[in-house]
């Protein structure tokens, strides 16, 4: 047991900021590749007609939920020393849905719009902008929303202690929920689909 | 970049994803910690509202927290410089795909200008949402919920649920 | 039309069955949240036995006094406590906090309470969980006084012992504390502990006051 590297002290501080812009890179290689850096893709999600958002969330999800699991079942991965964000059940429960408001009024999230950057789509730029100004707003607002943001606080919990389940369980429901969700946005997508072609024709 | 040739279609959705997913897992198995992208935002924000104003920069907690983390700086973070690389990473897919190209995307019936301003009032909302969740779509909704964190799951499914609630007054916007 | 042959079946087939099968797998699978650690508890006795877990007052006043940063110091009192003094560059975690606090697995970790119970309960409760590097501040709190701040320099040294006492004198007012000597100074009152912050003279290795961002 000796991973996380970092947390044990396996390589520096130096050399965590080298491994990072590597993370990086691969993660932003692959929000490109599956068209992420696209805004009208990324809204398709929420139309029905591309569900591309959600299979790729979910399928990422799937696989480092996987393997963390089975590598902290072997014994390689000490899932104490994984960070999980901290629980504050109301104020993310709000954010998520003013998150959810931007995500469609917007057409990125914070993410994907550097994506969409790197790809020359300037209304990706000036998402980033819009991103800045939102960041600031709540800077200048913290101090009098401060005891709201700390509200309901939970610390590290997760599902499968909340739940009083085992950790294996909570896994089985998450990737029986996802593929049951690919087999759903599916069907929908190619429902929609022979509509518009029926429409068109 | 405007390059002549078509686009290259995009990668499979589930395969992109299982990608995707080993990011993750190698982000979570050399660091400890997941991905990232509002919070290296933040703490531009934070540098320069620190820049501009120090003793009302350091008077606020929300700020002071990006500013005194990093090794050495702010700008010394894990986040800053996973954001350097995902623009590096972002860029090297879509020119090998040919998709990079200067563009404003809009729906049909939208304006250059109008998608700017819907894109800029989104943003902000983002940003406010993000701090108020602890992060975004890829620090509270990716990287929670692959450590199956309680709140992270909260958020994810009020993510979607603003998402489809907002879909119907945008539909000007995109289709 | 689903084929039976899975020779057949696209990849998104393949990739769902790798999964599906993958996860019913997992209920059958129990990972120790907490780490598996294997408590060892004769290594522990024998560790206790050796007294290597221990530094004591004057080591650590020696290490904050060159600015090493290459250890944490915990406070494991409570929050009052810990207002009123705490040895300078000492991390407040209350006992219970401490389990979820952040800390490496690699780091050397220094404990201490008033006297010696709630470090040593601590020690073996980060023990347990695999922090090695644990260590426990030999007689706490009262300790860092006795031989820190308020040290009895009153015994007759002899030549060899002059540097020392001259050292941990100069150790004493560095913390702010006042050396005793002679029996004619009474025990000193409690209200003569130094305030928290330390005084100018003592660069106290920066300390990070919070942990490292995780999230976003």
């Amino acid at each position: 047991m000796s991973a996380p590297f970092y947390k044990y002290g396996l390589f520096g501080d130096e050399m965590s900021l080298i491994l990072a812009a590597v993370i990086g890179i691969g993660f932003g290689f692959f929000l490109e590749r599956a068209g992420f850096g696209s805004s009208k893709k990324l809204v398709a999600q929420f139309y029905f007609t591309d569900m591309a958002v959600f299979k790729v969330m979910f399928s990422a999800i799937v696989t480092a939920m996987l393997g963390l699991f089975y590598l902290s079942w072997a014994g390689l991965v000490d899932l104490s020393m994984v960070f999980v964000p901290p629980t504050y059940w109301l104020p993310q429960l709000v954010g998520g849905l003013v998150l959810g408001f931007g995500f469609i009024i917007g057409g990125y999230c914070p993410g994907t719009s550097l994506v969409g950057v790197a790809t020359g789509r300037l209304d990706a730029l000036a998402f980033c902008g819009g991103v800045f100004g939102g960041i600031f707003a709540y800077g200048e607002a913290y101090p009098a929303i401060a005891s709201f943001v700390k509200s309901t606080p939970m610390d590290r919990i997760t599902l499968d202690e909340w739940l009083g389940v085992s950790m294996g369980a909570i896994v089985f429901a998450v990737v029986l929920v996802a593929v049951l969700g690919f087999w759903g946005a599916t069907t929908v997508e190619r429902k929609l689909a022979r509509r518009e072609v029926e429409a068109s024709v | 970049m405007t390059t002549a040739r078509e686009p290259a279609p995009y990668m499979n959705p589930y395969l992109a994803g299982l990608g995707l997913g080993l990011v993750l897992l190698t982000a979570f198995v050399l660091m400890g910690r997941g991905l990232g992208a509002s919070g290296a935002f933040s703490t531009i924000v934070a540098v320069g509202v620190d820049a501009l104003a120090p003793a009302h920069a350091t008077g606020n907690d929300f700020y002071l927290g990006y500013l005194e983390n990093g090794f050495g700086g702010p700008f010394k973070s894990f986040l800053m410089f996973e954001v350097i690389g995902v623009l590096i990473g972002g860029f090297i897919s879509g020119a090998l795909a040919g998709r990079v190209r200067r563009t404003v995307e809009r729906g049909p019936r939208m304006s250059a200008p109008g998608r700017i301003a819907f894109a800029i009032f989104g943003g902000a909302l983002m940003g406010f949402g993000a701090k108020l969740a602890g992060g975004c779509t890829s620090g509270q909704g990716l990287s929670g919920g692959a450590v199956l964190g309680l709140g992270s799951w909260t958020f994810m499914l009020m993510v979607f649920v603003g998402g489809y609630a907002g879909a119907y007054f945008m539909r000007r916007q995109w289709k | 039309m689903k084929s039976v042959d899975p020779r057949e079946w696209s990849i998104n087939q393949k990739l769902a069955l790798v999964a599906l099968s993958l996860g019913a797998f997992a209920l059958l699978g129990s990972p120790t949240p907490g780490g598996a650690v294997t408590l060892n508890t004769q290594e522990l006795a024998a560790i206790v036995e050796s007294e290597v877990d221990h530094v004591t007052a004057e080591e650590l006043a020696e290490w904050i006094a060159e600015g090493r940063s290459d250890y944490r110091l915990l406070d494991v009192r409570d929050a009052d406590s810990y207002a009123e003094y705490h040895i300078p560059s000492a991390e407040p975690v209350t006992m219970r906090e401490l389990n979820d606090y952040p800390l490496f697995r690699s780091e050397k970790i220094v404990l201490y309470s008033d006297g010696g119970i709630h470090s040593a309960q601590a020690w073996f409760l980060l023990r347990a969980r695999g922090f090695a590097g644990s260590t426990i501040l030999l007689g706490g709190l009262h300790a860092w006084m006795d031989d820190v701040l308020f040290p009895d320099l009153s015994a007759d040294a002899s030549l060899d012992q002059v540097a020392s006492v001259e050292r941990r004198r100069a150790l004493s007012e560095l913390f702010g504390g006042k050396p005793r000597s002679g029996s004619a100074d009474a025990e000193p009152a409690k209200a003569k502990l130094p305030t928290v912050a330390p005084p100018a003279a003592v660069s106290v290795p920066k300390r990070r006051k919070r942990p490292h961002k995780e999230g976003c």
